[in-house]
């Protein structure tokens, strides 16, 4: 209440102060007889004029300072991927053709406005056209685009047609609001899924014998239920007492499940326990966090249960979109180890601010005091609801020694099978 | 046409003068004032949710009383409506203020006027989509009354996010109103589009030829054609994504799985909504930045009291962005997992654009060079307007690049991006234009100082908001996001959010100089000579006052281009566009 009172104040006294100014205005030019609003004054035309100059220097030296102060890739380090350095290179490439662009073009717009400015006496330059001029800023302009393309296109080639040999193949799989990682094991093929086999049990819908078995008693259980809602819903005289748009809603579900059952043993079923299918899934690895080896090139594959989310790892450079109904694929090599990037000297650095500010805030939020350290994160990056700020997954980059002993201690869909 | 001089005795019910009237210029303020009315709610929504992003830790009792306890209980933004917020922020600053808004009323008053035609082709269609224009504005603010929110998914509502209530509440109710919204506006926008187009080409006066339009007209022609080619696919898309809503099919869905179990869609995509819409998306900025441009080019000249530098040179290059703004909507869609190949090619006819871009802002610099520049508002306000283009097309060169746009995709160097180039080109724009058209649209005149307050705090605020936001991105900071504090590797950007807050809170203030500015003057402001700028168009030989037919008497003849300022051997330093040329003089 009382901050709505001092807004209303706030603003009533503006409106007012502004009042007054134009009043104040209108006075004085009608004292000095002019027709105060068709022309702007010599020392209007001065004072902007000025102010396009000053205006100009603080915003350059506002870039200036954002660039000592954040940096050029604000708190990302080298990237710690292969073909993330070759990104970075050709950002730097990019930044050292068009800065110079971007100062010297606005700067010449902000001089000669300034220099310019309205002089009664002068008389401005009649130059409508001038072919060579024209001809000049197409050809140039034309001439760096063509380098910038020229390194653009080769540098995205290199990495999006980038199969290489022995390259791991492992699966993340975006859901509102999670990621899940899969592994695939000593074949390094990854089991097939079907969405329709997704169950809280099976959350990627992978396909082996088991799975298939428990999505037809999970579908059961779940038509029963309905069906026995639905008769305990019916009074003495057979009729609901729910809401005929409950009942419609129910019945339409229980169709829905029994259609999904249908859809399973017609598509998916092959009937036969030793189809290869049901093996290939049997050395996968399903977990929560992904885990690289250093050097190591990976074959990535991502899907989406849902809506479209997007795994973004900042610190690898790695982005691509991951869209329900087909699988999306990313190819790169880790280069840098957790350990190797938090004892680099500007990352500890970093992460001493990063620690200052963070426990400030915790401190004023009442909260116990934590140790950020430097951790690879992976991230959501396309829209998808509610949490979608907070869809996050611990990355490690580790040695083959450091992954071997992690993955050994994770279940593959065999062994949970017969537990 | 059947108007002449005669007819504008009959007398006019308030209704048909000011309500459905059939009259363009008053259309044109019908334009600007929805316009007006909903870039405040626009900019006012952003100025809310900043207050999350400046402030992630705090409670604002203020948005709970405006937003309803809903939307922010206990004076903490709910993380759905947040969405919701950037959601309508966005379609309305890009639809409604700078596609409606801005093409709605400059090229409503100034098409008849410049060229001179005594009104638009047909003042009924033209009604009409005002009309249409004004239920969809209407439509899409409603949205933000309902329970559930209004749409979330973002402006570019992409499947299958926007298509479930089960992802986020503003599928429901709020999505239905914005297809709705957006159904209307779309025709509204091709009704007006065709009329444009047809006006301009039918209804010139004598001697005014294609290469003696002002460079607005090109400008407004061509977006014209965009619109009116572009538009129709919107309407498909949002046609097929209301059947996947509410008819069971499956254009955009597949292979979906929601807490109730999988769905029954196969088959579908939702790359192919990606690509439905921006066919339209892409070409929309440009319907956005052309109409920006073509007032700059005008205002510019004229205050610099100089010929627009090449001008032919600046047709040709406003056709080329035309037409090459259909090929490049891949683009927005680099990391969609599409063949590398295509993206290659996006890449490639994204940056040509730059070239005839590029050509503008030098020919806008030479424009100015030598010349003899008065600022006012207007004058101000096109620098600047340069200015953006030029710092916003800059970072466009890092996206167009597809190997660039891996890190830099949807992170927050794209928001400041966008905003630079297209939004403050485009409203910078469009503030010059109010301002150097004002003594058209009322007879009046602005107060010219507030004007060039009002310039200032806007542009220090626009860079102040943006500039830093390309730093957030750099640092690796997504879009979108409700709060960065989920993740401490983004702690060392709070101070910096804090301070675009800053400068975003101030600027949405500060425009509240030009709101009563606005409407001061229009009421009581000093009453405006008839050719104020000392300007060669034909908008200034018509009387102050609004006439039914624009000009008493016969229509003006024209004899040459627009642009002859300074023009050698003449006594004043403009020449009307209808006075004829000396036996010796060459025309340019
Ligand atoms: C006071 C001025 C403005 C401020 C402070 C502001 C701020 C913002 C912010 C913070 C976002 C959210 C970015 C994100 O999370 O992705 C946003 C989104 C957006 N803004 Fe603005 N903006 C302003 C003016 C404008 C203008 C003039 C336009 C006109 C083109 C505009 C168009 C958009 C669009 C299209 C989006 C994207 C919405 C989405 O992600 O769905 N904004 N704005
Ligand atoms: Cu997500
Ligand atoms: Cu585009």
């Amino acid at each position: 209440m009382e901050n709505k009172f001092i807004i209303v104040v706030v603003v009533a006294l503006f409106i007012i102060a502004l009042m007054q100014l134009m009043k104040v205005y209108d006075l004085a030019a009608k004292i000095r007889g002019e027709k105060s609003e068709e022309k702007v004054t010599r020392g209007e035309n001065i004072f902007n004029a000025n102010m396009l100059i000053v205006f100009m220097l603080t915003y350059f030296g506002f870039i200036i300072w954002l660039i000592f102060k954040y940096g050029m890739n604000g708190g990302l380090f080298d990237a710690a991927s292969v073909h993330g350095q070759e990104i970075d290179s050709l950002l730097l490439f990019n930044w050292w053709v068009i800065l110079p662009v971007f100062f010297l073009t606005n700067g010449v717009l902000f001089v000669f406005s300034w220099k310019y400015y309205y002089r009664q006496e002068r008389k401005a330059l009649y130059f409508p056209h001038d072919n060579r001029l024209e001809l000049i800023w197409t050809i140039v302009p034309a001439v760096a685009l063509s380098a910038i393309v020229i390194y653009g296109l080769k540098t995205w080639n290199d990495i999006m047609f980038n199969d290489q040999e022995g390259a791991k193949v492992v699966e993340v799989y975006g859901f509102q609001f999670g990621w899940w990682t899969r592994y695939s094991g000593d074949d390094n093929v990854l089991g097939k899924a079907d969405y329709k086999l997704i169950t809280a049990s099976n959350p990627l819908g992978v396909i082996t014998s088991e799975n298939i078995q428990n999505s037809y008693n999970y579908l059961d259980g779940e038509v029963e239920k309905i069906n026995l809602l639905l008769s305990e819903s019916k009074n003495d005289e057979g009729e609901y007492f729910l809401s005929a748009n409950n009942v419609d809603s129910l019945i339409g579900r229980m169709e829905r499940f029994k259609r999904q059952k249908y859809r399973i043993k017609s598509a998916i079923d092959r009937g036969d326990q030793n189809d290869s299918v049901y093996k290939s899934a049997n050395d996968d690895v399903l977990v929560q966090e992904l885990h690289l080896i250093k050097d190591q090139p990976y074959a990535m594959k991502f899907r989406s249960k849902d809506v479209i989310h997007c795994p973004w790892v900042p610190h690898l450079r790695m982005q691509i979109n991951a869209v329900p109904g087909m699988e999306t694929s990313f190819n790169f090599t880790p280069t840098t180890t957790t350990q190797e990037m938090r004892a680099k000297p500007e990352v500890i650095e970093h992460y001493r601010v990063i620690n200052e500010i963070h426990n400030e805030r915790l401190k004023k939020l009442g909260e116990k005091e934590e140790k950020v350290e430097f951790n690879y994160l992976l991230m959501c990056n396309k829209i998808c609801g509610a949490a979608h700020s907070n869809m996050k997954m611990d990355v490690v980059i580790e040695t083959a020694e450091e992954f071997n002993s992690w993955i050994a201690e994770k279940q593959t869909y065999a062994q949970k099978a017969s537990e | 046409m059947a108007h002449d001089a005669h007819d504008h005795h009959h007398k006019e019910s308030f209704i048909t003068k000011y309500i459905f009237t059939q009259d363009h210029k008053m259309i044109g303020k019908q334009y600007l004032v929805t316009a007006i009315i909903m870039g405040g709610i626009g900019i006012a929504l952003s100025a809310l949710f900043r207050l999350k992003l400046g402030w992630p830790d705090d409670k604002f009792p203020l948005l709970e009383s405006i937003l309803g306890s809903d939307a922010a209980p206990d004076g903490l933004l709910d993380s759905n409506w947040y969405l919701g917020l950037v959601t309508l922020h966005g379609t309305i600053m890009v639809f409604f203020v700078l596609t409606g808004g801005l093409s709605g009323t400059f090229s409503n008053l100034l098409i008849p006027l410049q060229i001179g035609a005594r009104d638009m082709a047909s003042g009924l269609l033209n009604m009409i989509a005002y009309w249409l224009f004004f239920i969809s504005s209407s439509l899409m603010a409603a949205s933000l009354f309902i329970e559930t929110g209004p749409a979330m998914a973002g402006w570019t509502v992409y499947p299958p996010l926007s298509v479930l209530e089960e992802f986020q509440p503003g599928s429901g109710l709020g999505m239905t109103l914005w297809l709705l919204s957006m159904a209307v506006f779309i025709a509204s926008s091709l009704i007006g589009g065709i009329n444009y187009i047809v006006t301009i080409l039918n209804l010139r006066t004598k001697g005014m030829t294609m290469t003696r339009l002002p460079l607005t007209i090109w400008a407004f022609f061509i977006t014209a054609i965009l619109g009116v080619l572009s538009f129709p696919v919107l309407l498909s898309c949002a046609v097929l994504l209301l059947m996947d809503r509410g008819f069971g099919t499956s254009f955009y869905m597949s292979d979906i799985v929601t807490s109730s179990g999988a769905l029954d869609a196969t088959g579908g995509s939702p790359i192919l909504y990606e690509h439905l819409f921006w066919f339209l998306g892409h070409p929309e900025v440009y319907i956005i930045l052309l109409p920006a441009l073509g007032i700059t080019s005008e205002v510019i000249s004229t205050l610099s009291r100089k010929p627009i530098f090449g001008y032919r040179a600046m047709i040709g290059s406003m056709l080329a962005i035309g037409f090459l703004s259909f090929i490049v909507w891949g683009h927005h869609m680099f990391m969609t997992g599409m063949n590398p190949f295509l993206g290659g090619v996006f890449t490639f006819t994204t940056l040509l654009i730059a070239i005839p871009s590029a050509v503008k802002v030098f020919n806008y610099i030479t424009t100015i060079w030598k010349g003899n520049v008065i600022m006012t508002p207007a004058m101000l306000f096109s620098i600047g307007s340069v200015s953006t283009f030029i710092s916003g097309g800059i970072t466009g060169i890092i996206l167009a690049d597809s190997a660039l746009d891996i890190s830099q995709h949807d992170t927050y160097f794209v928001v400041g991006h966008f905003h630079i180039v297209m939004g403050m080109t485009a409203i910078l724009a469009m503030f010059a234009g109010v301002y150097h058209w004002f003594p058209k649209l009322y007879g009046k005149m602005m107060n010219l100082r507030m004007g060039m307050v009002h310039f200032w705090f806007t542009i220090v605020c626009g860079y102040g908001v943006f500039i830093p936001m390309h730093f957030l991105g750099e640092g690796g900071m997504p879009r979108r996001y409700y709060e960065n504090t989920n993740f401490p590797m983004f702690d060392h950007f709070l101070d910096l959010n804090v301070l675009i807050s800053i400068f975003a809170t101030i600027g949405v203030i500060a425009q509240v100089i030009f709101f009563f500015n606005f409407i001061y003057s229009s009421f009581r402001g000093p009453k405006a000579s008839q050719n104020p700028w000392n300007a060669n168009s034909l908008e200034w030989t018509t009387p102050v006052e609004h006439i039914h037919g624009n000009w008493y008497g016969e229509l003006p003849v024209v004899y040459r281009w627009p642009y002859d300022y300074s023009k050698p051997g003449k006594e004043n330093d403009f020449v009307p566009q209808n006075v004829p040329l000396d036996a010796d003089e060459e025309e340019h």
